[in-house]
């Protein structure tokens, strides 16, 4: 039973490489090997920092995180309540506002989403992505 | 009376057949949906294992590619009763990997989108993850179980 074991796991990972490497093959020039894709909804502090009060700051980390710190102004929109939160966030939103979103680090998904979410469910223009999110901020207010 | 008991173990041994068929085929469609999402977009998929920082990107970005045809063949295997032993180890196996990813996470304290089921999956939160992954995990321990009883009934 043993032996069969062994040898039906080693026949599905070698079936599963077989298509892989024809992918990767297919991918091979693909900068992403080296790096991540750089994200083109991505603003960096300095950038969002120069919008001054045209910046309408949102923090997708949860209440927990948000209640320990957040930056001054910013409104709290995350996916745990966001049938909740969205109607403040509206109600602050005007065309001529940039919304900054950003969760607790540069890898942190959250913030992406919640941008993803307002430019499509809402169709808000000028939603950005902040690069390093929270942790960026608090290096830079310390 | 012996007939009649001999009717009632075909039939529990029937039952006992068509749940495992069933439990086995839900979840290897749950593997083979999560490998199809994640398979057309394996730069996204390798985005979402780097934010779990566990891996670095050259090495993430090779098991995106890998991974989602290993859930599909584990998926198929599942459905199709092939290969069975082995798609059922393999599936316990990755289930485990995810677990402890997204626990890991969790007490890491990072606040992502899982990415198992490729953009299918960005709404979805790490505790409804987590939620899942310890749901399928019960449903192929249970067949593993079942398996096991069965090889030693044959015997």
């Amino acid at each position: 039973m043993r032996a069969q074991l062994f040898r039906q796991v080693l026949l599905l990972l070698g079936l599963a490489f077989l298509p892989a490497i024809g992918q990767a093959l297919y991918f091979r020039g693909d900068p992403a090997w080296q790096a991540p894709p750089a994200d083109s909804g991505q603003v960096s502090l300095a950038q969002a920092t120069s919008w001054g009060a045209t910046a309408l700051w949102i923090d997708a980390r949860p209440d927990a995180e948000f209640a320990r710190g957040h930056v001054p102004g910013a409104m709290q929109l995350n996916e745990d309540d966001w049938n909740g939160l969205l109607p403040q966030v509206l109600a602050a939103w005007s065309p001529q506002r940039k919304l900054v979103v950003y969760c607790s680090r540069k890898s942190c998904n959250a913030s992406h989403a919640v941008a993803e979410r307002l430019r499509h469910e809402d169709s808000l223009t000028n939603v950005y992505v902040l690069a390093g999110g929270w942790e960026e901020w608090q290096k830079n207010h310390k | 009376m012996a007939e009649e008991s001999q009717v009632t173990s075909a039939r529990r041994w029937r039952w006992g057949f068509a749940v495992r068929l069933l439990f086995a085929i839900l979840v290897g469609a749950v593997f083979l949906y999560a490998g199809i999402t994640k398979v057309s977009a394996p730069m996204k998929f390798a985005s979402d294992i780097s934010n779990y920082q566990i891996l670095p990107w050259s090495l993430g970005v090779r098991f995106a590619f890998y991974l989602p045809w290993l859930e599909i063949a584990v998926g198929l295997a599942l459905i199709f009763q092939r290969l069975f032993l082995g798609a059922l180890a393999l599936a316990i196996a990755l289930m485990l990997v995810f677990l402890g990813a997204t626990i890991w996470a969790r007490l890491q304290g990072i606040n992502i989108a899982c990415g198992c089921f490729g953009t299918a999956s960005s709404n979805l939160t790490l505790t409804w993850h987590l939620v899942i992954d310890i749901g399928l995990f019960v449903a192929l321990l249970g067949l593993a179980l079942a398996q096991k009883g069965r090889r030693a009934s044959d015997r």
